[in-house]
């Protein structure tokens, strides 16, 4: 059972700002440089990442494990934000 | 000392006995050769002697890895 | 507080990556790991880690028992049924619903496991924590110890990559300060 709609909503939109915020750091602090040479899969993996802060569906669309797609976050200069 | 004691301590130095005995005869070279999941999971076999969770570091079922085990020169120390 | 925690993927590889790993086992007496989270990991500095503290007793396997995987199939499918909720995935939902359950401290950096707490009604008594809360708690107990409480939040964020909402960063530090103020 989820909570009244009311209060709900206050917490959706609560979490909806979080979520923008995260997106902005993480766009804010790539290295697009790096991310723009990758090779498609990877490139499109990191940018995927960076909109929507899925890290496992990212390291799916990278052909990676997630330990793996988190160093190359790392190499991309992308936080996670949580 | 209770006799719950006494047993509890004669398990734990017939288990450190195995553990020398399977660092001893383990093939080290062929272990540090392994790709990461396959060296962490024989390394954490060889400290244990445990093979369900050293196959599941492995990604491998229990038969796979006593393979593997075999090939790495562990002993099955019971 | 219980003794016991269980660890998503996410939580665990970004721990890790922080030189002072290892005070989280001055916490907890056992932390238990999902299986399905073992097939998640493959690089040596994670794995390694992992499979070293599995054999000092520190993390424990949790073996999923089918009611268990039942109760997370259905929360990942109600997750992504909800509009405006972040779907889960198996090793969150795992831990969430051994949360629930056994009363395990749930670690997890995801998200979707986050709001499902916060808007899930027969989940809202799981106790989640991230990163930020296991260091809080770490502070308070004198694991960690510093003149500048904030230091250690930034050297966490700087050598894992990882970024603590300010909102949430700026409350637990004002905590941290008011609570060490009383003991004063």
């Amino acid at each position: 059972m989820i909570m009244s709609s009311e209060s709900l909503e206050k917490k959706l939109e609560k979490w909806r700002k979080l979520e923008e915020e995260a997106r902005e750091i993480r766009r804010r602090e790539a290295n697009w440089d790096f991310i723009e040479k990758q090779p498609p899969r990877l490139k499109a993996a990191l940018k995927y990442y960076i909109e929507f802060g899925d890290i496992r569906t990212a390291a799916k669309i990278a052909g990676l494990a997630i330990d793996e797609f988190r160093m190359l976050l790392l190499s991309a200069g992308i936080p996670t934000v949580v | 000392m209770s006799v719950m004691s006494n047993k509890i301590e004669k398990m734990r130095i017939l288990d450190l006995e195995a553990k020398e005995i399977r660092r001893r005869e383990a093939n080290w070279e062929f272990i540090e050769k392994q790709p990461p999941r396959l060296k962490a999971a024989l390394k954490y076999y060889v400290e244990t002697g445990d093979l369900y969770v050293a196959s599941r570091i492995a990604g491998m079922t229990i038969e796979e890895f006593n393979i593997l085990r075999i090939k790495a020169n562990i002993p099955n120390v019971v | 507080m219980s003794d016991f925690a269980i660890a998503d993927t996410c939580f665990l590889i970004d721990w890790s990556l922080w030189k002072k790993r290892d005070i989280i086992f001055q916490i907890f007496k056992t932390i238990f790991v999902p299986e399905a989270i073992l097939n998640e990991v493959k690089s040596e500095g994670v794995i390694s880690w992992i499979a070293e503290a599995l054999a000092q007793g520190k993390l424990s396997l949790f073996t999923e028992t089918s009611e268990i995987l039942e109760e997370a199939r259905s929360l990942i499918e109600r997750s992504r049924m909800t509009p405006g909720i972040r779907g889960v995935d198996l090793p969150e939902a795992i831990c969430l619903v051994v949360g629930k359950r056994r009363g395990y401290m749930v670690l997890t950096e995801n998200r979707g496991a986050l709001m499902i707490v916060n808007l899930f009604e027969e989940f809202s008594n799981v106790k989640v924590w991230r990163a930020l809360e296991v260091i809080a708690e770490a502070i308070r107990r004198g694991i960690l110890q510093t003149p500048h409480i904030e230091n250690i939040f930034m050297e966490y964020e700087v050598e894992t990559k990882h970024r603590f909402p300010r909102v949430d960063l700026d409350n637990v530090i004002r905590k941290l300060r008011e609570e060490a103020r009383e003991v004063a």
